[in-house]
């Protein structure tokens, strides 16, 4: 029996164009949730838990209070998990819920320039999506901005129109001044490994050390991340971009939406750095090009030509009052807090710039003892706990989980040379590693806010960081050694005081007590002052007797 | 018999057993010195071993240098050694000196063997370890063992027309050596308190076999030829090598020393008459330098037409020869020639090859032909 074929009908251009669609972002998105993060069950929910995390902590900041942020994680009956973000922040204005949680890329945060959590505007309302996606269930959204009213509602997104969609809108009267997210979600798993949000939130309490988290997991177990601090880290200021940071596109974005009057003034006002000089300057390295003009009437040639004189020009480096470090102060009480180490260092970086123009800075430590490294997996050895070495990166005081391989961070660590700290291997030491990045702009390698891009000067600023603080551990570690070394010494000593104190008192007579008293007196003296001397003459007498027992071997000379 | 015997004064013995053990106790009160002082206690012992050692030409001697290593208690690499150096010491003076008794190296191993106090550590793990520590003090003490009343392993027989007496603590034996039958007497490890009574002997042959021995004995060659006959077994042992310097330097008796044609047998001749260099620090009571070599040497070989029963040396031989080459005390013309002629020929001989000839040649011919021309080397 012949086969029946099937053949795909070969479609006309007009049937084609019935089927050309547009996709939405939302739709987008729906369908690459790893671009986002969301890779693997454990790792999604620990994003979730981020996303709304930072919301929360920015939400704080902004209103100059210490934030106070509880984190519930339940499981439910279905096998799925429920969880709720609750903070003490600004709150969210009514007519702003719908942009906050139901339309992605959308948000206060994107065109400015500030030192920030987040990012790009996908975060919160694409846990929404996420949410929607896994269980078909809407968010429910609860705030207040302090007026004495409190909102509630039911969130979900349109996803075809990229828009929210609210049910069971209520507002009620009552004192509550911030928000709270409950969430639920499928497809998610949740444990105390690294992956998981209980280290997340770990972290991020170091790197925040004014914040108090509440965590309740779904045994029930509460565990509080205390402050360190009642010190708010400054907020940053607005800056204005720095000329070097300028692209031909930028510059023509920037045209069109510009208020100046005359390209000269845009110029002036809206860039860092730019004096009636600089730009007398750079008007003499473009010929053709009128700076008296309207900015909107500037052609794409022209902004090229700017651009290319803005490179050849000499330029203040930018300010740098954008960026805000956590600070060395404030990482010592943190990290001390938290990690009670026997040694800390911690090293701040002056301000830098990459990419010729945006301003950064580096912060790094190194913890060692106590209870530094890795807490997630902790071996014995002889029943004493080892912590296992870990590094802990951070951009904009965000904890990053995944995708170390790629990171600037990791980059960093890998080219060091720790033997020459006598860290050689320290990720079998109690030891952590702290690295911030912070800047106006973070060079992340994907939209899912995972890695810092692997910038070289970004590296370089990280790796002498790094190598600062190992200089001081490795003295630490030095003299820990020396002292152990002191102390099997004096162990060594007191093991033959007793019997030579024995052999003299049979010898002369004298008490055997009161001689080893005395030898143990000069005992605790001698092995605190360095023996250097010793090892020299050492050396040679071994080498003299070993020698000579040589030649009594090959002559036969030994006794029987 | 002739009598050349010199006394040895009983109470000058004692002393030397006394004088030894007022040194010990004077070292140890020098340490208590330094502990008072809180200085760091230290014991003063000459470097051993060839870079500290000279050859004396004049007093043909091999001797230590002046290198002084100080071993200090509170020193990491020398605490054990020096806590081992004096658990000999308190040994020595209280089991052995005071107590009139001797003891070998492996009693005092045992009896200063066990685990520190409150520790998993033994003050001497092995006997090497306690063997070095006695070297150590008696070159401190500059003195040698069989003073400390130590005593190493016998070996070695002769015989002779001599008659000595010996003792065992307080008792004394007379010994004939003249009359000790086919076995000869064994050599004691510690010959300090044998003392010379009638000697009729005019000279001492030593061999370093057995056998050669056996056969001396057996032909009655040191009857017919009035000398003593000794065999040191290969290396001679200290008692051994003593007893031949008391012979030599009290009675004044001429030492012929007889050996293998090759390099191992010299050098057991150039041992017992220069002393070693591991053992430079008793070169002064252990060697001889008087002793002549008689034979036999690679020239005995051509000359008494022994080519027939010659063996090829080894790898092992060469290289001893070419490292004696360079010793000092080798230096001289007629050994330079002999050493030569081996390197060159490669071919060693035992004594026995005069067998080859007959039973009796050696003592008959071979043995009186040489000493009746005095044709020795040096």
């Amino acid at each position: 029996m012949a086969k029946k074929s099937v053949v795909e009908p070969v479609l006309s251009a007009e049937q084609l164009s019935k089927e050309f669609k547009e996709y939405s972002i939302a739709e987008f998105f729906k369908r690459n949730r790893q671009m986002l993060g969301y890779t693997g069950k454990l790792r999604s929910l620990t994003t979730v838990v981020h996303e709304f995390v930072c919301n929360s902590l920015d939400a704080c900041e902004d209103n100059g209070v210490l934030p106070e942020l509880l984190v519930e994680i339940k499981e439910l009956a279905n096998g799925h998990f429920w969880i709720a973000v609750e903070d003490n922040g600004t709150g969210i204005p009514k007519k702003n819920v719908g942009q906050a949680f139901g339309k992605l890329l959308a948000g206060t945060k994107f065109m400015s320039r500030k030192q920030k959590r987040g990012q790009q505007g996908l975060g919160g309302s694409y846990c929404v999506l996420f949410s929607q996606i896994t269980t078909g269930k809407e968010t429910h959204v609860k705030t207040g901005i302090g007026d004495h009213k409190i909102y509630d509602c039911d969130i979900s997104i349109d996803v075809n129109k990229n828009e929210p969609v609210m049910h069971n809108e209520a507002e009620t009267s009552g004192k509550f001044k911030g928000t709270r997210v409950e969430i639920e979600l499928a497809e998610v798993e949740y444990n105390r490994s690294t992956y998981g949000a209980f280290e997340y939130l770990r972290r991020t309490a170091l790197a925040n050390p004014h914040t108090q988290i509440t965590l309740i997991e779904p045994n029930q177990e509460i565990t509080v991340f205390p402050r360190a601090t009642t010190k708010i880290p400054a907020r940053p200021k607005e800056s204005l971009p720095h000329p070097l940071g300028l692209t031909t596109s930028d510059l023509m974005d920037m045209v069109g939406k510009s208020d100046a009057r005359k390209i000269s003034s845009m110029l002036q006002n809206e860039f860092s750095r730019v004096s009636a000089d600089k730009v007398k300057e750079l008007s003499i390295m473009c010929p053709g090009v009128d700076f008296e003009r309207a900015p909107k009437y500037l052609q794409w040639a022209e902004a090229e030509k700017i651009v290319l004189a803005v490179h050849k020009v000499k330029w203040i480096a930018p300010e740098t009052d954008s960026i805000i470090p956590i600070g060395k102060d404030q990482l010592e009480k943190s990290l001390k807090n938290l990690l009670q180490p026997e040694d800390l260092r911690i090293v701040e970086r002056p301000p830098k710039v990459f990419r010729g123009g945006i301003p950064f800075s580096v912060e790094a430590a190194i913890a060692y003892g106590g209870k530094a490294g890795a807490s997630g997996s902790q071996s014995t050895e002889n029943g004493v706990i080892m912590g296992k070495g870990e590094g802990l990166r951070f951009a904009n005081r965000v904890p990053l989980l995944f995708d170390a391989g790629a990171d600037a961070i990791t980059e960093a660590i890998k080219t060091i040379d720790w033997a020459r700290y006598d860290l050689k291997n320290w990720e079998e030491m109690p030891v952590t590693m702290f690295v911030n990045f912070t800047s106006v702009f973070v060079p992340y390698t994907g939209a899912g806010k995972l890695a810092i891009a692997q910038e070289e000067e970004i590296v370089a600023e990280i790796r002498y960081a790094l190598m600062e603080c190992a200089r001081g551990v490795a003295t630490f570690i030095h003299n820990l050694k020396r002292a152990e070394e002191q102390e099997q010494r004096r162990t060594l000593f007191f093991r033959y005081i007793g019997e030579i104190s024995q052999a003299l008192s049979e010898i002369t007579g004298k008490e055997q007590l009161v001689l080893e008293t005395k030898l143990r007196k000069i005992a605790e003296k001698r092995t605190a002052i360095a023996e250097a001397s010793d090892e020299k003459e050492l050396e040679e007498l071994e080498k003299l007797e070993k020698a000579a027992q040589k030649e009594m071997k090959d002559s036969g000379e030994e006794d029987e | 018999m002739a009598e050349k015997a010199k006394k040895y004064d009983k109470q000058a013995l004692k002393e030397s057993r006394e004088e030894i053990a007022k040194k010990i106790y004077d070292l140890s009160m020098q340490l208590l010195g330094q502990i008072d002082k809180e200085d760091n206690p230290s014991i003063a012992i000459p470097v051993r071993g060839s870079r500290n050692v000279e050859f004396d030409k004049e007093s043909k001697k091999i001797v230590l240098g002046e290198k002084i290593a100080h071993r200090y208690l509170f020193n990491v690499g020398h605490a054990r050694k020096f806590m081992q150096t004096m658990l000999v010491a308190s040994y020595v003076k209280k089991d052995l000196l005071d107590q009139n008794l001797t003891a070998t190296l492996r009693d005092l191993y045992y009896a200063k063997k066990r685990t520190i106090a409150g520790t998993k550590e033994e003050t001497i793990d092995e006997q090497k370890e306690s063997d070095l520590a006695i070297v150590d003090f008696e070159v401190a003490l500059d003195t040698f063992r069989e003073k400390l009343h130590l005593r190493a392993e016998p070996k070695g027989r002769i015989a002779g027309d001599m008659i000595v007496t010996d003792r065992v603590r307080e008792k004394v034996d007379t010994i004939d050596l003249s009359h000790m039958g086919s076995g000869g007497w064994a050599v004691p490890s510690i010959v300090e308190q044998i003392e010379f009574k009638d000697v009729g002997a005019e000279y001492v042959l030593v061999a370093e076999k057995n056998a050669l021995f056996d056969r001396l004995n057996e032909d009655e060659y040191w009857k017919k030829n009035k000398c003593m006959i000794m065999s040191t077994a290969g290396q001679a042992a200290r008692g051994a090598r003593r007893f031949l310097q008391r012979l030599n330097d009290e009675l004044k008796l001429p030492v012929y020393i007889l050996t293998d044609a090759d390099p191992y047998g010299w050098y057991i001749y150039s041992t017992m008459k220069y002393g070693s260099m591991a053992l430079a620090h008793e070169s002064d009571r252990l060697g001889c330098p008087n002793a002549h070599f008689i034979g036999m040497s690679i020239s005995d070989i051509e000359h008494y037409d022994l080519r027939s029963v010659t063996i090829k040396a080894k790898d092992v031989d060469i290289k001893r020869a070419e490292e004696m080459k360079e010793y000092e005390w080798f230096k001289q013309k007629e050994w330079q020639v002999e050493i030569n002629k081996f390197l060159e020929k490669k071919i060693k001989a035992e004594i026995q090859a005069l067998s080859s000839k007959s039973l009796q040649y050696v003592s008959k011919v071979y043995l009186p032909e040489k000493i009746k021309s005095q044709d020795f080397l040096p």
